[in-house]
């Protein structure tokens, strides 16, 4: 059966869960008290604060946007506290966003604008996305953000399971947690190792994505490659390989919501909220 | 378990928290009674665990797990071993505001019944004398009485330009009194045309909302502007920075609202104080509602600075990194050993810097390090900062 759509029957239920559980979480805050809307219903109050956040927003749209990066993405904060703990927080959250956002420009360009092409030829530089000069740079930037993501996980596993601050207490969500990622990550470069080691998996077309030439596998998927180098001799079905990744993955979404992984969200509005909010330091009148 | 008294951000600012922990690290209390659930984070995982069983998935499937009465006392206990000092919202790497949460903490646990008794008898007395000390609320100007030659008028005129607003703690407890009777003297000699309440000042509410009564104190905030507005008076002045952080936080006035720190140095930049010389070493203790609660941490500074031979020694944790004294957050009348344990901790600070001298800017700052340098029997001398600035006015 087609990739896409046994990918597409995966992928539509997790995200239905995984907006479903962002609900659940969201409904929940939501009966709390807004000052000055009491009466108002659930959905009342979520559009007061999306509004007020709207609005806000666009008072100062620069200085949000400067905050989303210093304090959300790079976490200044954590900078001042501890480098180690900067570096592992960073490593993962701009692999994360980084692998996100190349993935959709990847995505969009290499699907939809392509096929748009056909039809509207303003669309036809996606070319360059799909096959041409672009694609080699997409490869390369989502392996080295992934790459960046694993670093960091691994970080994060030595200081909660090796150095293990007194400060920290590990419980079974934060093993979970580190764990799912750590396989994720892992998994995706055991299959590009393995899709370079047999380059009659890609010719075969038995995963969805279109490959860069294999000649330039070295320096574009640089750590698959290295992987690569031993799994030669190995021999497995790739089709199980793809589910293995898949499925985890799409698992993780579900999983997001409920879970401490939410802070990617929770935490984000705190912060904005906090330097928002912040009184300056006040002056002698 | 009523969630009407959070807001939605503080329902997201319960899942927010990480357990990361770093809260543990500054917490004043934590760091002497290492229980988990006393600190922050132990706290907010108490208060998810409620949640989760109220309103969490199997909840919303299988219906509400009944609250357990010895979780929510123990809670409970915890909870209010808070001096509300706020540092941990400081800290918090991803800017929790939790000293509002635990008060929002204190209002549920009030609604369920689980507070501390004697906060119960402090409320009954705030409500039926309008003051926290039990007194009549007509002897709140009694630390007049030192003072020879009084005008008539006790300051307390029909009208005035400035009103002061003493406070409980400075009013009743004697240890405190040289507070208002210095910071009354500094208005007096810079010609401020100022006036007190006197038996018309009502608590500002602060032990109120500390404890967890927050809906209780519409009443004396109506009053004390009313009081206020009475005298013709557009600006009031506050010796205590919790009094000054409730007006700030709560009372949404259009008065113009001064810490004495503000003021006395807009009096100094006037012109209308001038210091005598005097060589003399000394430290300053950031209280806690004044500086991260009020962002109030260069007017002391300045003050200090201005007069002629003083050398200021900053703490090694001062600033927006000052440690609570232990007097905070009525934590004093819920666990005085607790509130003392801090307070020694503050004192070995203040010993550190090699000066004998600590100046404040908190009437309850100066009698918690005061008394316990006492029982230690360390030679410490506190002041608030009217005081200090008092002795050398020229």
């Amino acid at each position: 059966m087609d990739k896409h759509l046994i990918f597409y029957a995966m992928f539509i239920p997790s995200m239905v869960l995984f907006f479903w559980g962002l609900w659940f979480r969201v409904s929940l805050y939501l009966r709390g008290t807004l000052k000055g809307s009491e009466e108002t219903t659930q959905w009342g109050k979520l559009i007061i604060l999306l509004g007020r956040g709207w609005q806000g927003f666009w008072k100062r749209p620069l200085w949000y946007l400067k905050i989303v990066i210093t304090d959300v993405i790079f976490h200044k904060k954590l900078f001042r506290e501890s480098f180690y703990r900067w570096l592992t927080h960073t490593l993962l959250v701009v692999g994360f966003v980084a692998t996100f956002v190349v993935d959709m420009i990847k995505g969009f360009t290499t699907g939809y604008l392509v096929e748009w092409s056909h039809s509207i030829p303003f669309f036809s530089f996606a070319h360059a996305f799909k096959t041409g000069s672009i694609r080699p740079f997409l490869d390369f930037f989502l392996e080295f953000f992934s790459f960046l993501i694993l670093i960091g996980c691994i970080l994060a596993m030595i200081r909660r399971f090796f150095i293990r601050p007194d400060q920290l207490r590990t419980e079974e969500e934060d093993i979970v947690t580190l764990v799912f990622i750590l396989y994720m990550v892992a998994s995706g470069f055991f299959i590009e190792g393995y899709r370079i080691a047999h380059p009659e998996v890609a010719a075969n077309r038995v995963y969805m994505a279109d490959f860069t030439p294999a000649s330039a596998n070295n320096w574009i998927s640089f750590f698959g490659y290295f992987l690569s180098l031993f799994m030669k001799n190995i021999t497995l079905n790739p089709h199980f390989l793809w589910y293995v990744h898949v499925i985890p993955c799409l698992v993780w979404f579900v999983y997001i919501p409920h879970s401490k992984l939410l802070h990617i969200f929770t935490s984000s509005v705190t912060v904005i909220a906090d330097r928002a909010n912040q009184k300056p330091h006040a002056k002698v009148q | 378990m009523d969630l009407s008294k959070l807001s939605p951000k503080q329902l997201l600012e319960i899942d927010a928290c990480t357990r990361c922990g770093d809260c543990l690290r500054f917490c004043p209390v934590y760091s002497q009674r290492t229980e988990e659930a006393i600190n922050p984070r132990g706290k907010i995982q108490a208060m998810k665990k409620f949640l989760r069983g109220q309103y969490g998935l199997w909840a919303r499937v299988f219906g509400k797990k009944k609250l357990d009465e010895a979780e929510l006392e123990k809670f409970s206990e915890m909870a209010y071993r808070c001096t509300l000092c706020g540092e941990c919202s400081v800290q918090c790497p991803v800017s929790i505001d939790s000293r509002s949460l635990w008060l929002a903490f204190k209002e549920i646990l009030v609604e369920l019944g689980h507070y501390p008794k004697n906060l119960g008898v402090m409320k009954k007395n705030v409500l039926a004398k309008y003051n926290i000390s039990g007194d009549s609320n007509s002897s709140r100007t009694d630390w007049l009485d030192r003072f020879e030659n009084l005008p008539p008028h006790r300051y307390q005129k029909d009208r005035a330009e400035v009103v002061y607003f003493v406070g409980c703690v400075s009013a009743y407890f004697p240890m405190a009194h040289k507070v208002p009777q210095s910071f009354l003297q500094i208005l007096e000699r810079s010609w401020v045309d100022f006036t007190l309440l006197g038996g018309e000042e009502w608590c500002c509410g602060f032990p109120l909302i500390g404890a967890g009564f927050k809906r209780e104190i519409e009443g004396f905030i109506r009053h004390n502007i009313e009081g206020v507005k009475a005298k013709g008076a557009r600006t009031v002045v506050f010796s205590c920075p919790s009094c000054y952080h409730t007006w700030q936080e709560h009372y949404h006035t259009d008065l113009n609202l001064f810490d004495s720190t503000q003021f006395v140095l807009n009096l100094i930049q006037k012109g209308k104080i001038r210091f005598q010389e005097e060589r003399i070493k000394v430290t300053y203790h950031d209280p806690c509602d004044l500086g991260r609660q009020s962002g109030i941490y260069d007017a002391p500074r300045k003050i200090l600075q201005s007069i002629p031979g003083v050398e200021l020694v900053e703490l090694a944790h001062h600033g927006e990194q000052s440690k609570c004294c232990g007097g905070g957050g009525l934590l004093e009348m819920v666990d005085p050993e607790l509130s003392i344990s801090l307070a020694r901790e503050k004192i070995k600070e203040i010993e550190a810097t090699g000066t004998n001298l600590v100046i404040s800017a908190c009437q309850q700052c100066t009698r918690t390090i005061q008394s316990t340098a006492r029982r230690m029997k360390v030679p410490l001398k506190v002041m608030y900062i009217t005081e200090f600035v008092l002795k050398h006015m020229q």
